[in-house]
């Protein structure tokens, strides 16, 4: 068996708009207009996920994150191109796929909403066929990571967002997929509730080996949980490889801090291949005196915003 | 191979399982919301009420139409509200399909290996619509004795299978209607509307003529709510084609829906979210 | 300013009822279908009672009154109830309250502009459709200014009383259940499925005093000069109802609307 889980071959996916026109004046005439123009979301990616990996899938907003996710879960069809999900290629057979996907999307519960979240684990094990053992192991495995017997009672549209968060993960993971899907699944949590999440998500990816992709805007996530990052920026894949190469890939950028003479702290972010920071030090001491010196590496955060910001060569 | 094995035993039998399941479930929930059962059931006893009124006042003012006199047109409209009970109990969903739609959260109904149209169903039974079928029973039983139409055990079954017939033109009406929102913005008015046809399904077929009559028994099937599956025990003697035809009729418009829903699915595309 | 701020909320709604533009053309194909339903429906009735004038309505003056009836319920037609319950569910109320315009106010003005849409693009070809197939039979002189203050008077009553029945939802979640009983009254009291002219005698009476009749069977009473409506007294007597309504529900809605938000605001904290 191959260890790749997921391939795409040079996968495009366009969409058909309607041009609409501003105004009252424009709405009239978009009654009656065919005025259409083709939108590439993604253009010509290709990926190759093994198992058992955490993903980071980044990308500033409308960059196509979230249709390839859709393609990978077989709810759209590529324009063009190839995308193989366990074997199956997902558009075409999406029952199939979906056995071996668990997907999480942001704020949108997947549960039954007036159900208590027990009766929602049990409808799924029926829904996916789950022997009991298999099920009793997972819940077995779910105590020993989260604290869940608060929550199994409740009905889901009782329950705060981060215990609704953590439920949805509990049931994506519950039929032991191969892959999961997380859309900002830390979106709007607290500092402590993020930490509990992301450390459920690790648990049970080095229980089960199952395959995250993660997609999230939140760098604290990535740090958490993923060795490579795959960025996506206007349709097209920019970046693909581990996250420690992020910071050296877009130019070697650290942080400067210099000590001025009244004692204020001045800060400026040096890509180190183009230029030589001992030369801007002696040039600034030409000016005043430098009282200390301090020199950071540059977080995650700031590499990504530098390169969403089209910083990237 | 496991897991096409498992893929063979999803029939029927397994849908109809996850279905008792949800139910259940479902209606016990539904227990605790008492106030909301209360008020959405006086709300549905309104409803017949108000459309009883309206009967007995046309009746008043005109003691017959086309023909028909008060207790045959009495048991066209308890008949038609038997037969409108499922779409009301059980595809009580479609009506929030546009706003899933919309919002993008219908998204969520596509990443389970199960059917797309079934899981999204499944998920409101509406209780409320149980009113209306004792309403509609009580007014089928009172204009069955009053016309003297025999009560035997063929006149059971076909009364049975007769109303099963006519209750799968409403849902498929209702499913082509709700399943529009994947093409047109806006189209709730389409779902009203479709729904609001339904008050004509009690009137026998037969004051339409030309074009509309074949509009509504083919396209828009109103005929076929009521009118031609009860001829069957209002006029044993002069049973039209169409009525015995019905059944098989009843299921391709509810197949021809269903299909029509899934190719909605298929075509949107998913930009709410 | 206020005055500006209205006429951009209206001008808001016109762009955003006109966005759905399949949605509106399907909107008016589904009116003509239910105006013919309505139409075979009561010719056969006309044709067995084997009269032409039952209760004071020739079959002309019913269709002409129940079609108005339904293009004026698809022009009034306002889905407060839902809109309020929804945004308590998803807390957007908050922000809706917190809007340098008071609420109902805000509510009123960007209903506005669907009402001015649907005003031209159903209930204005819908009249000329009747009136050329009538050849006439609406009466055409000062009875359309009448009318047409008759129908202000009626879109106010009706954004009243949904107001009115909006703001319970405050008070529960059962929306489908408060909405349907609202319509349903107000479609059968207000002579919108069925004249007035054919209520039973005693029924029609209390009918008289309640104030749903002035959302449908007035305007369509003035506009075809029937019930006395075409003399000065009877014509002052039905538009001051409806002006008493109009105050009188508007009066309590608001009290309601207040009491209501501040319960709720202390409660929820």
């Amino acid at each position: 068996m191959s260890d790749q889980i997921i391939v795409m071959n040079n996968v495009c996916k366009d969409f058909k708009v309607l041009n609409r026109h501003e105004g009252l004046k424009g709405s009239i005439r978009d009654l009656f207009s065919r005025d259409y123009k083709v939108v590439s979301a993604v253009k010509d990616v290709s990926l190759s996920i093994n198992r058992g990996e955490i993903i980071g899938y980044l990308g500033p907003n409308g960059a196509g994150k979230s249709t390839t996710i859709k393609m990978m879960t077989g709810v759209l069809e590529p324009t063009s191109g190839e995308i193989i999900v366990n074997g199956t290629v997902p558009y075409k057979d999406r029952t199939r796929n979906c056995e071996n996907i668990g997907v999480v999307f942001g704020q949108r519960s997947q549960l039954w909403w007036s159900l208590p979240l027990v009766e929602s684990f049990k409808l799924l094990r029926d829904i996916y066929l789950v022997d009991k053992k298999d099920y009793d192991d997972m819940m077995e495995l779910y105590r020993s990571l989260v604290d869940i017997e608060p929550i199994l009672n409740k009905p889901v549209r009782q329950m705060s967002l981060g215990q609704r968060t953590l439920s949805d993960i509990l049931a994506a993971f519950l039929h032991n997929p191969a892959t999961v899907f997380l859309d900002e699944p830390t979106i709007g949590l607290d500092v402590s509730m993020k930490a509990k999440i992301r450390e459920l998500i690790l648990g049970l990816n080095k229980e089960k080996k199952t395959t995250v992709i993660l997609t999230t805007h939140d760098m604290g996530d990535v740090d958490a949980l993923c060795k490579r990052v795959v960025i996506i920026d206007k349709g097209e894949k920019i970046y693909d490889n581990d996250i420690s190469h992020l910071k050296s890939y877009f130019g070697s950028y650290r942080t400067l801090r210099l000590k001025l003479a009244d004692d204020t702290w001045e800060e400026m972010v040096i890509d180190e291949s183009k230029t030589d920071i001992m030369e801007i030090i002696t040039k600034k001491q030409k000016e005043q005196r430098i009282k200390d010196i301090e020199l950071q590496d540059i977080s995650t955060e700031e590499v990504i915003k530098k390169i969403y910001e089209g910083g990237a060569a | 191979m496991g897991r096409t094995e498992k893929r063979r035993r999803r029939g029927l039998k397994f849908y109809l399982s996850i279905y008792r399941k949800i139910l259940v479930q479902d209606l016990k929930s539904k227990m605790s919301y008492r106030a909301d059962f209360v008020i959405s059931t006086f709300g549905m006893i309104m409803v017949n009420l108000s459309g009883f009124i309206t009967f007995m006042i046309l009746f008043k003012n005109f003691p017959t139409i086309n023909g028909w006199d008060y207790y045959h047109m009495l048991f066209l409209y308890g008949f038609s509200l038997v037969a409108l009970t499922p779409v009301q109990c059980f595809f009580d969903n479609n009506w929030s399909l546009r706003y899933a739609v919309e919002s993008g959260d219908f998204i969520k109904y596509c990443f389970r290996p199960i059917n797309v149209f079934f899981y999204f169903i499944s998920e409101v039974f509406d209780v409320k619509g149980l009113g209306q079928l004792a309403f509609g029973i009580g007014t089928l039983v009172f204009a069955w004795s009053h016309i003297g139409i025999p009560v035997t055990f063929m006149a059971i079954v076909k009364l049975i299978v007769f109303l099963f017939t006519a209750s799968l033109f409403m849902i498929a009406i209702m499913n082509a209607a709700a399943a529009t929102c994947f093409w047109i913005r806006g189209s709730g008015y389409v779902m009203v509307i479709m729904f609001r046809f339904k008050d004509f399904a009690k009137y026998p077929t037969n004051i339409f003529s030309g074009i509309f009559r074949i509009l509504f028994t083919f396209i828009i099937p109103i005929a076929f709510v009521a009118y031609y599956p009860s001829l069957i025990l209002l006029e044993p003697d002069n049973i039209p084609v169409l009525t015995y035809l019905s059944p098989l009729i009843g299921l391709l418009f509810f197949f021809l829906s269903y299909k029509f829903w899934l190719l909605g699915v298929k075509r949107y595309d998913f930009t709410g979210s | 300013m206020t005055l500006r701020r209205c006429i951009a909320l209206t001008r808001a709604g016109i762009t955003e009822s006109l966005q759905f533009r399949l949605g509106t053309a399907v909107t008016l194909f589904g009116n003509l279908i239910y105006l013919v339903l309505v139409y075979f429906l009561w010719k056969s009735i006309y044709a067995s009672s084997g009269v032409e004038v039952v209760n004071g309505m020739s079959f002309t003056d019913t269709m002409i009154y129940l079609i108005l009836a339904t293009a004026l319920f698809n022009f009034l037609e306002m889905f407060i109830v839902w809109d309020m319950s929804r945004s308590i569910q998803s807390g957007k109320i908050i922000l809706d309250l917190l809007k340098p315009m008071k609420y109902k106010r805000y509510m009123f003005w960007s209903y506005s502009g669907s009402h001015v849409v649907l005003f031209l693009l159903s209930f204005l070809p819908t009249f000329v459709v009747v009136m050329i197939v009538t050849h006439g039979a609406i009466p055409m002189g000062l009875n359309l200014l009448y009318f047409v203050i008759s129908t202000v008077l009626a879109l106010i009553v009706n954004f009243n009383i949904e107001m009115s029945v909006a703001t319970i939802c405050l008070y529960t979640e059962s929306t489908w259940g408060i909405n349907i009983v609202k319509e349903t009254i107000v479609l059968l009291l207000s002579g919108a499925s069925i004249p007035l002219a054919f209520f039973p005698e005693t029924f029609r009476k209390i009918v008289q005093f309640l104030p749903f009749r002035a959302v449908y069977d007035i305007p369509l009473t003035v506009l075809l000069r029937k019930n006395g409506s075409d003399t000065p007294r009877g014509l002052l007597t039905l538009l001051g109802l409806q002006l008493g309504w109009a105050v009188v529900l508007t009066i309590l809605s608001t009290l309601f609307w207040n009491h209501s938000v501040k319960k709720i605001t202390v409660n929820g904290g």
